[in-house]
């Protein structure tokens, strides 16, 4: 969840209250009042510590809101708008404010501590002191808190553009990166887990944000001496590769060679097959050819056969010849006889 | 394409190697420049074979030649060494060595490895002038260059097959139709012997 200031809301419902309570908690509170502007000697230092204490807490909370917007960019999981100058100039400034605050803290603790050397042994002192303390430990927490985060967030920065990385591989691909990839990881996450075992909530931040930093410079160190480590794997890899390769590739040759042969066979066997399916198909034809040349001979020899018949009626028939005749001279008589 | 240069060294894993029989083809050099590229070619072929390892075939090229060589290792620590120009096909080449390896080792015994000169292997030779053409020499070429040639043989037989079939149809018509033709004819003799009287 954001963080979000509501101080505005806090004062007015305190009025609010104020305005409802009863007269005997004003006296109460002008009494707090009184009390304050009278013990003016310890006033001083109390303020002193309470406006340390302030702007300590104020730091952290304005740190947390920037830790909120560098979540919300780690978060981002697309492939080409990421904003790494953004995101690294975040966490830069990130770290800085909680070393920053680291500072503040361990000055203020010193100061309780040389405080509490100075006051009295009073039971309010005491109390004051054990006030002292107990604020200086909330602060503490909060900014242990408040690394938590941070490293959270820097998972995940690390997680997506792991993710993000593969992704692009997916589309490039290449050897060398994924070479690259399972050392990186293995050592990312070796070293990730020695600082987190440790809970640091407890403890005072100073231990805890000093985990914190040097897990980032961790990861980018390791990153780099991941990538350099695996390049030198991956070359001598590369050169074995191609000696194998060598001896692969004669017997591939070969290999492929004679393939081709059987392939070519396998064709021949194919073009030998479609001839006879042709030529299965012609012989129909041939067949039709056959029986009309049979025809026609038949036809032809039958018309001769006629033929000689009639030749032989024709050279035979003498009564036909005799009537034939006949006519020629009767008609031949009347010409004459007209003429 | 062109085989320059063809030799068997004996080389042993540890120590010098010895040449013992080599043939070379260096007629396409001029006259000068055969001696100093027949010495090349001979330390060329000796440096390559002592640095390939035991069982293994390597090409390594030089300016316009490429060296190919396998060494075979066994008992006998024999390397083949093939020098050619950059066309020669590579498989070949390798096939080459392997097979004038194994016919060394059974023309010539071991006995006499120590003794170069004493060796004759005349086959290298022969060798070296049939593979000037590869798909000749190797089988695997050889039998694939025939079945190219016998895939075109038919490949020209089933056009004519196809031309074939069309005349074929041609006749087929031809024929229906003399047949028609004669079958008017007689028919037409037939009704004029039958038919009634003359005139």
């Amino acid at each position: 969840m954001p963080i979000q200031d509501r101080t505005n809301e806090f004062r007015s419902c305190v009025e609010s209250i104020r305005n409802r309570s009863s007269l005997p908690r004003g006296a109460e509170a002008k009494q707090r009042l009184l009390k304050l502007q009278n013990a003016r000697g310890g006033v001083e230092n109390k303020s002193e510590f309470s406006r340390m204490a302030s702007t300590i807490g104020k730091e952290i909370s304005t740190t947390t809101i920037k830790l909120g917007k560098l979540a919300q960019l780690a978060k981002r999981k697309t492939l080409f708008d990421d904003r790494p100058v953004e995101i690294s100039e975040l966490t830069f400034i990130i770290k800085q404010d909680i070393a920053n605050i680291n500072r503040q803290i361990a000055a203020l603790q010193a100061y309780v501590k040389q405080r509490h050397a100075l006051t009295s042994k009073t039971v309010e002192g005491k109390q004051v002191e054990e006030h002292n303390n107990n604020v200086v430990m909330l602060l503490q927490s909060k900014l242990a808190n408040t690394s938590m985060t941070f490293k959270d967030v820097l998972e995940v920065r690390t997680q997506n553009m792991k993710e993000s990385k593969d992704r692009q591989e997916q589309f490039m691909s290449t050897a060398a990166t994924s070479a690259n990839q399972a050392p990186s990881n293995s050592l990312l996450f070796a070293n990730r887990q020695d600082p987190m075992g440790d809970g640091s909530g407890s403890r005072p931040s100073s231990k805890g944000k000093g985990r914190a930093t040097p897990t980032n410079d961790m990861l980018a160190m390791d990153l780099v001496s991941a990538e350099e480590g695996s390049m030198n794997q991956s070359g001598g890899a590369y050169m074995q590769m191609q000696l194998v390769e060598q001896q692969d590739n004669y017997i591939q040759q070969r290999s492929t060679a004679i393939e081709s042969i059987e392939s070519t066979i396998a064709e021949l066997g194919q073009i030998f097959t479609q001839l006879a399916q042709m030529v299965a198909e012609q012989r129909e034809t041939v067949q039709r050819i056959d029986a009309d040349t049979v025809d026609i001979a038949s036809n032809v020899s039958g018309a001769q056969r006629e033929l000689l018949k009639y030749y032989a009626s024709i050279s035979s028939n003498r009564w036909l010849m005799l009537k034939v005749f006949g006519v020629l001279i009767v008609f031949f008589l009347i010409f004459i006889l007209v003429s | 394409m062109k085989v320059f240069y063809l030799a068997v060294i004996l080389a042993p894993p540890s120590g010098p190697s010895t040449n013992l029989v080599n043939a070379s083809d260096l007629s396409t050099f001029s006259f000068y420049q055969k001696g100093s590229v027949g010495e090349f070619m001979g330390f060329f072929s000796k440096t390559v074979a002592e640095r390939t390892g035991q069982g293994q075939r390597q090409s390594v090229q030089e300016n316009t030649y490429v060296a190919h060589v396998y060494n075979r290792g066994g008992a006998e620590q024999l390397v083949g060494v093939i020098i050619t120009d950059q066309e020669y096909p590579v498989r070949p080449a390798f096939s080459l060595l392997t097979k004038m390896l194994d016919d060394f080792t059974a023309k010539v015994p071991q006995s006499s490895f120590g003794n170069p000169s004493a060796i004759s292997f005349p086959e290298i030779n022969v060798y070296l002038q049939k593979y000037q053409d590869p798909r000749q020499a190797d089988a695997i070429m050889r039998v694939q260059q025939e079945l190219d040639e016998t895939k075109i043989v038919l490949h020209k037989t089933i056009e004519s097959v196809l031309a074939r079939g069309e005349k074929l149809d041609n006749l087929v018509e031809r024929s229906n139709a003399l047949s028609a033709q004669s079958k008017m004819f007689y028919k037409t003799a037939k009704k004029q012997n039958s038919c009634c009287t003359i005139m």
